[in-house]
């Protein structure tokens, strides 16, 4: 919309032009000039502290000239009328940089997003923005970040039904290139002023009352956005409110067959997606899958997390049918609802997967059945490297077939098992599997009944295996100490 | 966990803190100094950082080289042990909270299964019961249908109204107590909610604390680390520092021995020069007076030498000078040859020269006679002309054109010298028979002489002294020629005319000095002697020989007249023309002539004589020969005694007898054909008569004689 405002400013029309004819032409910056000490005398605002030095070795651009230079009066020209009158790339390189430095970090995104590259402005943007800015999250380019923050922002204040969705289509044209991955941590549901004061009391006890309003509180559609993303490669999404507090209500986190329907299209369509994370948001076994119908032969698709929803058995095998029809590196079904038919779905699709890396079943049920069959497929299995089972109800059948497991899998580096009811014989199993096992680096078996003893020495038989592999790491070549290093910090942490 | 040590704002501030320092002079200052100072400062604290770097990476890179027993190795891998062990339980102890979470949410499951469990059952036992109740209820309604007694109906109605308040009571008392659970849920909630926020906190706590513990292991871990690198690099100075220091004293040690066995060496090599020397100098004393003894030898020798040589010089002088001397007689003994053998081929050749002429010239003469003879015969026989014979008086000549012979300078000095002797015999002898004495008769010989003898004494720097020494031992008149020949030679006169022209000059000279010493009598004769210089050389050649020719005739005169007295030949002089002040002059000049004067006059004539013998060059080569110009001039007129005229009227006479020898020749051609025929004829006639008489004509009808007339003779 800024594009289309007229020039406001009559006087400045006449240098625009000429400058546009012949950039770099002296005629046209004494145009400019003339245009410039015309209507805008030149302000040099002169600290205190300077007086009339002659050098000020800390600013290069310092000049005691009282008259400033022609260049200079066209550059403070080209930046007070920027935002009419973008004038950037018909510059010299020096004179280019001058005009960035000095360019308000407010001006509209109309004008800057497809005209500047440069990280200098877009940092100034950032932090004038955002008072902690990650930059390394966002592939270290500050434009990416400003974008990917300013949509974020404009996704989780998005009401549908009041706020107009042209703010966030207008925006698309605009950061369609640069935005890669987007994290919104809330989705507003539409407001409904009449009704809440009815059902302000009895009726919201129940979580089966929502549908009867399931049509009307539809989320934000994410379809067009996303389709005109067209790098976009990470997409995180939680469909409920943050930070209700006391004013929960289960209508704050509902996310409604059309919402599903419409989020399973939109990740169909969009064929550079590899993260696709939906955490929080209440999926049931078919809503599960339904969106895992729509990965199915997914051509880039990596990482799946779908943890803290209702999923069941039925969506742990839709998931399972998804592992072989993928090239899922890494599944995360933390805190859901699958019990042993949904792992021995998993374990199945896991025997002869050659692709997953991590899968994560923290906070199920899967029990010592499902436990079982997993273990059974690792010992076939060469790719898995992280397993978490924490908090499933495994006892010490499991820890005996997973020490067969350990005595025998060399691919496998991090498994979890808290939170289990394993017990100090299990311990001990587990114990001698370890004392065969030379690749495994991490082994959590807190609060799971283990004893001390066998707990200290399945640490020490790890501390050894650390010690090897940084070995093997250090021993092709020295210089990549720091680096395994970090990464062993990174993955202990 | 950790905060991104690149977030922007942090470093940023970072970097402002750093470069405004408290209490340090500020850059932004308005005291120069103060400014200067803090950017002092601020490059100083940057060196030092560099360099500090620069330190650590050298520790790494030694650190790398070093083995593992040494102590910071040790440090470092304890260290990193510890501070890995340190991150491990400090994880643990973050992860803790959410595995007590998991356990508690297990626990939680756990306990909500069984409540939720218990609740159905009791709901169902609800249902049941109330199921059973209702179905009493609904049974007692067909029951009370079939009473009719209202009381009974009444009784029943209440008491179906007491069991459906009993029922309705059931209910209620269900729904109370759900209700009480939802608030006890409720109440739940709101603890669950503070205890979520309490655990966030306590875990935002501890990851705090641990980075804070972290951070100060890590420190920690880092100054223990850089410690026993001090430690290990006191050591290492140390015991770097003992080894140097022990090198040191061994070098030293051994430099000291080094020294004093020098010293030792030095002096050892000292005394032995210092015998050397004494050695030496001794030596060298014995050989310096043998070497004297020696030179004394060879100089007395060399005398000797000396002596012998001088002799032998002196001999070879002697031989020297008699070589010479032979040499300079043989060349006067050459020179005399050498004339001798010239005169001899010079007759021969004139001897040849005059046979070939004297052949040659008769035989043109007999062809000119022949050919006077033959036009004599034209003229008298042919033209009918008196002939006369050409009058050409070369044809009388015979022999040679004889011309006078141009005598060398030094044969005229001979021969007057031979002359004057010969007259002074004559004189003695009073009889001077030939006095063909060629001279100009101007001079006299004894003038000549005279001067010549003068000339000879006075300029005998101009012989070579070579020769002088040679003319010692000659006679006198030998002795003079030899002598004028080389002053001749020296003075550049050849001829005959030269030696007359000097003569001549001194007179002149003479006669011009002493005129003006006398008064001057005859400038004509300078003027005279000017012209005679101007003069060229041919003009003056053909006076000389007409006057030649003169005193040749007044020779002949003088030899008829008075020959011999010197009177006698003055008179004959004063008869030539022009002559006569010279004559006179010329005795007494001779007496008069100082030899002072010689040289000037001498000087004068050279000078004089030079210019016109430039021009007069060519005259010189053809002196020894004959002149040939009259000789082809003679030939020539030889060739043409029969003028071009006659010989045209010859010609013309020729083709003439020609054509009338052609004519002759004709008639008598013609003459003989005459003849001829008439002879044919007379035989034509004669056969005719035969054929005319012959008998065959009368047998004939017609005879031919009827025909024709015979033509009668």
């Amino acid at each position: 919309m800024q594009d289309s405002r007229p020039p406001p400013a009559p006087p400045a029309p006449p240098a625009p032009p000429a400058l546009r004819q012949s950039p770099s032409g002296p005629r046209a910056s004494l145009a400019a000039h003339t245009s410039a000490t015309g209507v805008v005398p030149a302000k040099h605002t002169v600290p205190n502290f300077r007086r009339m030095r002659r050098i000020i070795a800390e600013d290069t651009e310092w000049s005691l000239a009282i008259v400033p230079l022609l260049t200079e009066l066209c550059i403070q020209n080209i930046i007070r009328n920027f935002r009419d009158n973008p004038i950037l790339k018909q510059l010299p390189p020096e004179y280019q940089q001058k005009v960035l430095n000095h360019l308000p970090p407010d001006l509209p995104l109309a004008v800057t997003a497809n005209l500047i590259d440069d990280e200098g402005y877009w940092r100034r943007c950032c932090m004038q923005r955002w008072p902690v800015c990650h930059v390394d999250q966002h592939g270290g380019s500050w434009k990416r970040l400003f974008f990917e923050r300013h949509l974020e922002s404009l996704l989780r204040c998005f009401i549908p039904g009041t706020t107009d969705p042209n703010t966030i289509l207008d925006l698309l044209p605009l950061c369609k290139a640069f935005v890669r991955s987007l994290h919104v941590d809330q989705l507003l549901p539409p407001v409904h002023l009449p009704p809440t004061p009815r059902t302000a009391g009895d009726q919201s006890d129940s979580g089966s009352e929502g549908e009867a309003e399931e049509s009307s509180s539809d989320h934000y559609s994410l379809g067009p956005l996303v389709a005109g993303l067209s790098q976009l490669e990470e997409l995180d999404l939680v469909y409920g409110v943050k930070d209700c507090g006391m004013n929960f209500e289960w209508k704050l986190f509902l996310f409604t067959y059309q919402d599903c329907h419409s989020l399973a299209a939109t990740i169909k369509a969009c064929h550079t997606l590899k993260i696709f994370r939906l955490t929080r948001s209440r999926v049931d076994d078919e809503k599960a899958r339904i969106l895992i119908r729509s990965l199915l032969d997914h051509p880039a698709l990596e990482e799946l997390d779908l943890s803290h929803n209702l999923i069941g058995d039925r969506g742990a095998r839709g998931a399972a049918k998804l592992l072989s029809h993928s090239r899922l590196r890494v599944l995360n079904l933390a805190n859901n609802r699958v019990r042993a038919p949904g792992a021995q779905a998993l374990a199945h699709a896991l025997e002869h997967n050659t692709n997953l890396l991590s899968l994560n079943l923290r906070l199920n049920c899967i029990e010592d059945e499902g436990g079982q069959a997993l273990a059974h497929a690792l010992l076939s299995n060469t790719c898995l490297t992280t397993l978490h089972l924490g908090g499933n109800e495994l006892s010490e059948p499991m820890a005996t077939l997973l020490s067969q497991v350990l005595s025998v899998n060399t691919t496998l580096t991090s498994i979890n098992l808290s939170c289990n009811r394993i017990g100090p014989d299990g311990g001990k199993q587990l114990l001698e599997g370890v004392a065969d096992n030379k690749t495994l680096l991490e082994f959590d078996l807190r609060l799971s009944d283990v004893t001390q003893e066998s707990e200290y020495l399945i640490s020490q038989a790890l501390q050894a295996n650390r010690e090897a592999a940084r070995q093997r790491a250090l021993n092709p070549s020295h210089f990549v100490l720091p680096v395994t290093a970090n990464g062993h910090r990174k993955s202990v942490a | 966990m950790n905060p991104s040590p690149s977030s922007g704002v942090l470093e940023h501030n970072a970097d402002e803190d750093l470069s405004t320092p408290i209490h340090a002079p500020s850059i932004h200052s308005d005291d120069p100094q103060e400014r200067i100072q803090a950017r002092r400062l601020r490059i100083a604290a940057r060196v030092e950082a560099r360099r500090r770097e620069a330190l650590g990476e050298y520790l790494d890179g030694k650190k790398e080289s070093e083995e593992d027993h040494s102590k910071s190795y040790k440090q470092k891998e304890e260290s990193r042990l510890k501070l890995a062990k340190l991150l491990l339980y400090g994880t643990e102890l973050v992860t803790n909270i959410r595995v007590a979470i998991d356990v508690r949410e297990i626990h939680r499951r756990v306990e909500e299964e069984e409540i939720k469990r218990q609740r159905i059952e009791k709901l169902e036992n609800e249902v049941k019961t109330s199921q059973d109740k209702f179905d009493e209820i609904t049974s007692k309604w067909k029951e009370g249908r079939q009473k009719k007694i209202p009381q009974e109906l009444w009784d029943m109605l209440n008491a179906q109204q007491l069991h459906c308040a009993g029922l309705i009571e059931d209910k209620n008392k269900l729904i109370s107590e759900l209700q009480q659970e939802l608030k006890v849920k409720d109440d739940q909630y709101v603890k669950d909610l503070k205890k979520q926020s309490e655990d966030i906190s306590l875990l935002l706590e501890r990851m705090e604390e641990q980075v804070k513990s972290m951070m100060k292991a890590f420190r920690q871990e880092l100054f223990n680390i850089e410690k026993a690198f001090e430690v290990e690099r006191q050591e290492l100075l140390t015991s770097n520092k003992k080894k140097w220091e022990w090198a040191l004293q061994a070098h030293s040690t051994k430099e000291l021995e080094y020294l004093v066995n020098r010293i030792k060496r030095v002096e050892d090599y000292e005394q032995q020069l210092n015998k050397q020397r004494i050695w030496d100098s001794e030596e060298y004393l014995i050989i310096k007076i043998k070497l004297e003894q020696d030179v004394q030898i060879l100089e007395q020798q060399l005398q000797q030498m000396k002596a012998t040589y001088q002799l032998n010089q002196e001999k070879l002088e002697y031989n020297f000078q008699v070589l010479k001397k032979r040499d300079e007689e043989s060349t006067v003994i050459k020179s005399q040859q050498k004339r001798k053998i010239n005169r001899h081929f010079a007759l021969i050749d004139d001897e040849k020269f005059r046979e070939i002429w004297l052949m040659n010239e008769e035989e043109a003469k007999g062809l000119i006679s022949r050919a006077f003879d033959v036009d004599r015969i034209i003229h008298i026989q042919h033209l009918g002309l008196p002939w006369t014979a050409p009058d050409f008086r070369f044809l009388n000549n015979v022999g040679p054109i004889s011309q006078p012979l141009q005598k060398s300078a030094t044969q005229i000095v001979e021969e007057v010298l031979r002359q004057t002797e010969e007259e002074e015999e004559e004189e003695e002898a009073v009889s001077n028979p030939k006095s063909y004495l060629d001279l100009p008769k101007q001079i006299s010989a004894k003038t000549t002489k005279k001067i010549l003898m003068l000339l000879c004494d006075e300029s005998g720097f101009l012989i070579e002294s070579k020769l002088l020494s040679l003319l010692l031992p000659l006679e006198k008149t030998e002795c003079y020629l030899l002598r004028l020949d080389a002053i001749f030679s020296a003075l550049g006169i050849e001829s005959e005319d030269d030696l007359y022209k000097l003569v001549n000059f001194f007179l002149k000279y003479q006669a011009h000095h002493g005129s003006s010493s006398q008064g001057e009598t005859n400038p004509r004769d300078g003027t005279g002697t000017e012209r005679s210089s101007l003069m060229s050389g041919v003009e003056r050649r053909s006076m000389a020989t007409s006057l030649e020719q003169r005193s040749l005739e007044s020779n002949f005169l003088r030899t008829s007249l008075a020959p011999g007295s010197e009177a006698a030949e003055q008179t004959a002089l004063e008869e030539g023309e022009g002559g006569k002040q010279e004559e006179k002059a010329a005795p007494a000049s001779s007496r008069l002539i100082h030899p002072n004067d010689v040289l000037k006059i001498l000087e004068a004539f050279v000078i004089g004589l030079r210019k016109p013998r430039d021009f007069g060059a060519p005259l010189k080569v053809g002196k020894d020969m004959r002149d040939d110009s009259k000789d082809s001039e003679y030939w020539e007129a030889l060739t043409t005694v029969i003028p071009a005229a006659k010989q045209s009227l010859w010609d013309t006479l020729y083709t003439a007898l020609e054509r009338y020898h052609l004519v002759l020749t004709q008639r008598a051609k013609l003459l003989v054909e005459n003849e001829s025929l008439e002879q044919q004829n007379a035989e034509l006639q004669s056969l005719l008569q035969q054929y005319l008489h012959s008998k065959i004509n009368s047998k004939l009808q017609v005879p031919p004689t009827q025909v024709f007339r015979v033509p009668t003779k």
